[in-house]
């Protein structure tokens, strides 16, 4: 008898599916991997057994007995603890208290003495590798990452949960602390116990894992034991008969062959979620951003643009060794930014599309006036290269839908021409057709002349448009891929590569 | 391809949309206080008597351009500061001039330079460190009626020129004082560089999406800390109106211009969370609110109910503008 059973779960996003029939069976005893490439529904699939996602439609069954998770107390109570991967803590209070927080000892009043007693027993199971500076009474934004990261894992061993999701829980570990992480779900599994692990390292997977349940494009597609696989199989699962490249997709230009003088060089970059990341753009370049979600490419756009810090590097744009010091400074050096959370760093809400397309402009040509009719003949072509529909340049940016806005956005870099444009992850939450066009441009600045970096979370539109792909992970280069190389497998296998 | 531009979802009737509009609510309100004054106390919407509020508003609504631009510029922007200034811009134009005409370019200047440091207090406040600008701002109001005290010790000095209470008092052009033209300018003014300049876009930007502003180049700190200075400025000037008008300042007359500078911008169609809206409605809620005072005046009734009146009036409009605003977010 299985411990716990989810067949032909799906959840669709408006009209974007996010899970077709998501099958997993947990056994009582063991560590079950969960793996599958970006948006491939993985997540929608924990968050479904969280009670975090209501699901459309499938079945979950718990000892056999079909259950409805409704939110994440029903979750609890159905015997399903979670480990976070954002972190989930409080941070102005302290260790124990944080662990705690799930299910507070007393009624009205907090028992004191008996949320120490519970919390000291598992901050006691990492006494030997939590280091300096922990203990119960710590307060946690004083914490190292590392440290908080614990006290994640603590606060979902705490739950004493039948089944546990740990989703991600070693990112911000070192060794010691990973090794002893894994002895503890050892004497979990031993105890019987139901653990659903999900990792993108493919050294830990293979240590703790028992089996491992492939997703690809929303669907299971399998389940091995572990000891009868091996990491090439599991990543050819992921890929699955999607490998070559995409018709249509460019072969490396003719360019390439003869590479011109880079326009963009950044050697030896460190900030906030990378290190050490080194590479080179030529003129009439993309280069690819490729890997898991949060390896540390957005990090290092943001932090090349100057939107967030970086501690040392050497950055040259056009010949000229820069420190990256804000958007302004970057704006005016000839670098541009597409940030893919256009409603956060993009869009200027409730005000005109011309109000909306023009801020560059304005600070590139040291501009003082803003003349309506003249703004409008410098904007035009920008926004009929990206086939922008808009009633009017005074009709508020509202107005548009997703991809329109996102349009109105990136044709704002292209009034007066960067060097360098760098784009985020740009088509997120835009139509199919947006896409296009935004592809289309992009290859055309590159003939033209502009280097562009791109990142996409999307690996099909990063191996059909990319001439190159630095693949992250942890925050570092793993790999470069050019030419041939430039395949699913290869950018799984080094995306999940030990870092 | 369906991603066509997209009608804001149910269009109401144009004329719907025409009478919601704060700037046609605010005069037909105006209208309609003006006959329900001359009702209750013939002779109060006479020509001269419409004259003199209009003096009264132009005070006002001086301080509320300023006021105004804090707002726009959004992240909870406001200035409680404005009527310390009005108070401190009185004394000291007062007594640069003295009574003499001579005096008054000194005072002007002297006023301005003085109200934008306070606004650069200010500004340097919110943004270098991060001081929520009601916080920000009235502390320096009570460091500002402190040092009103400190000045004076409690006894009123400083005469205004002759020159200065003729240009805000007597008819100056067509018939109509300076003041009011003064204040025409300004609302000229405001209106172009709002509309047309770069600087006007960047307080949109800034008060529609900080974080799209930073990441499209515009000086958010610099263009904030602008405002609060061009707020303490407006103050100013209406202080120096002000002693114009009532010939010598006494305690405290800027006090009065606190609340009544917030309900005239909200009034006006400018959200407190800031990033829309204009000085046009700002205008016209400055006239209203002063013909309210007018009426309440008329009918006897004293300041503080007066104050009742007008802070219940703030929160009234809070609670209609309150639904535009969660819209936005």
């Amino acid at each position: 008898m299985s411990k716990l059973i989810m067949r032909g779960v799906s959840k669709a996003y408006g009209a974007t599916l996010a899970l077709r029939r998501g099958d997993l069976t947990v056994e009582a005893g063991e560590v079950h991997v969960l793996i599958g490439s970006n948006g491939s529904g993985k997540s929608t699939l924990c968050k479904v057994l969280a009670g975090s996602v209501r699901p459309d439609g499938g079945e979950i069954l718990i000892d056999n007995k079909p259950v409805t998770i409704t939110g994440p107390h029903s979750a609890r109570a159905s015997g399903i603890g979670i480990f976070y991967q954002e972190l989930s803590l409080a941070g102005h209070r302290t260790v124990a208290e944080n662990i705690c927080l799930p299910d507070m000892p007393g009624g009205i009043f907090v028992d004191r003495a008996a949320l120490e007693s519970r919390a000291q027993r598992y901050i006691a199971l990492f006494d030997t590798v939590s280091g300096e500076g922990f203990s119960a009474e710590a307060v946690v934004e004083n914490l190292r990452a590392d440290q908080r990261q614990l006290v994640e894992i603590m606060k979902a061993l705490a739950t004493e949960a039948p089944i546990t999701i740990f989703d991600e829980p070693t990112s911000a570990l070192d060794r010691a602390q990973v090794d002893r992480f894994f002895d503890i779900l050892r004497d979990l599994k031993a105890a019987g116990r139901s653990i659903i692990f999900i990792s993108h390292r493919m050294d830990e997977i293979f240590a703790i894992g028992d089996r491992v349940t492939v997703i690809r494009d929303g669907e299971t597609v399998g389940t091995k034991n572990i000891a009868d696989t091996n990491p090439g199989e599991v990543i050819r699962l992921m890929v699955g008969g999607q490998d070559e490249l995409a018709p249509g997709a460019s072969a490396p230009p003719a360019e390439a062959a003869d590479r011109k003088a880079p326009v963009l060089t950044v050697s030896r970059f460190f900030g906030k979620g990378f290190a050490n990341v080194g590479f080179e753009v030529a003129k009439g370049e993309i280069l690819g951003f490729g890997g898991l979600h949060g390896q540390g490419q957005s990090a290092v756009l943001r932090a090349i643009f100057g939107a967030t810090p970086s501690n040392g590097g050497t950055l040259t744009l056009a010949g000229s060794t820069f420190t990256p010091s804000d958007p302004r400074a970057a704006i005016r050096r000839g670098l541009a930014y597409v940030s893919g959370d256009r409603s956060r760093d993009g869009v200027i809400q409730g005000r005109p599309i011309l109000e909306n397309v023009t801020p560059i402009h304005y600070l590139r040509q040291k501009l003082f006036l803003a003349r309506p009719s003249a703004l409008a003949e410098r904007v035009k072509p920008a926004l009929e290269a990206l086939h922008t529909k808009f009633a009017g340049l005074g009709y508020s940016i509202n107005s548009l839908s997703g991809g329109n806005q996102q349009k109105i956005v990136i044709a704002r870099w292209l009034i007066d021409r960067p060097d360098v444009l760098l784009l985020d992850d740009p088509t997120k939450g835009i139509d199919l057709s947006a896409k296009a066009d935004l592809f289309a441009l992009i290859r055309q600045l590159a003939a033209e002349g502009m280097g562009i970096v791109l990142y996409s979370s999307e690996d099909a539109e990063l191996l059909n448009n990319a001439d190159r792909i630095l693949v992250f992970n942890g925050g570092a280069v793993r790999r470069e891929l050019t030419g041939a190389e430039r395949t699913r497998y290869n950018l799984y296998q080094a995306a999940y590569e030990a870092a | 391809m369906t991603a066509a531009t997209q009608t804001p979802a149910a269009a109401p009737s144009p004329v719907l949309t025409f009478l919601k509009q704060p700037l046609v609510v605010a005069l037909t309100l105006i209208a309609a206080l003006l006959l329900l004054g001359e009702a209750l106390s013939p002779g109060f919407a006479s020509g001269q008597q419409i004259l003199r509020l209009l003096i009264v508003a132009a005070l006002l609504g001086i301080v509320a351009a300023g006021q105004n631009l804090v707002i726009l510029g959004g992240r909870e922007g406001i200035d409680l500061s404005v009527g310390g200034v009005v108070s401190l811009s009185a004394i000291i134009g007062g007594n640069l001039m003295n009574g003499a005409d001579s005096g008054i370019l000194p005072a002007i200047l002297g006023c301005i330079a003085a109200g934008a440091v306070i606004g650069l207090f200010n500004g340097l406040g919110v943004t270098l460190l991060r001081i929520p600008p009601l916080v920000m701002t009235l502390g320096m109001l009570g460091v500002l009626q402190g040092l009103l005290v400190v000045i004076r010790n409690g006894i009123p000095s400083g005469r205004a020129a002759p020159g200065l209470s003729q240009f805000v008092t007597q008819p100056f052009l067509f018939g109509l004082p300076g003041i009011i033209w003064l204040w025409v300018a300004i609302g000229l003014l405001m209106a172009f560089m709002l509309g047309r300049t770069v600087f006007g876009h960047r307080i949109y930007a800034i008060g529609s999406n900080e974080q799209a502003a930073f990441m499209a180049g515009v000086p958010v700190k610099r263009t904030r800390i602008a405002l609060f200075m061009l707020s303490g400025a407006f103050a100013a000037v209406a202080g120096m109106c002000l002693i114009g008008y009532s010939g010598s300042s006494f305690a405290n007359v800027g006090e009065q211009y606190m609340l009544p500078s917030i309900i005239a911008v909200v009034f006006g169609g400018t959200p407190l969370s800031g990033g829309k809206g204009g000085y046009t409605g700002t205008m016209a809620g400055a006239v209203l609110l002063v013909v309210l005072q007018s009426i309440l005046t008329t009918v006897h009734i004293d300041e503080s109910g007066r104050q009742m009146v007008f802070g219940a009036t703030l929160l009234i409009l809070m609670l209609f503008y309150g639904r535009g605003r969660a819209m936005r977010a």
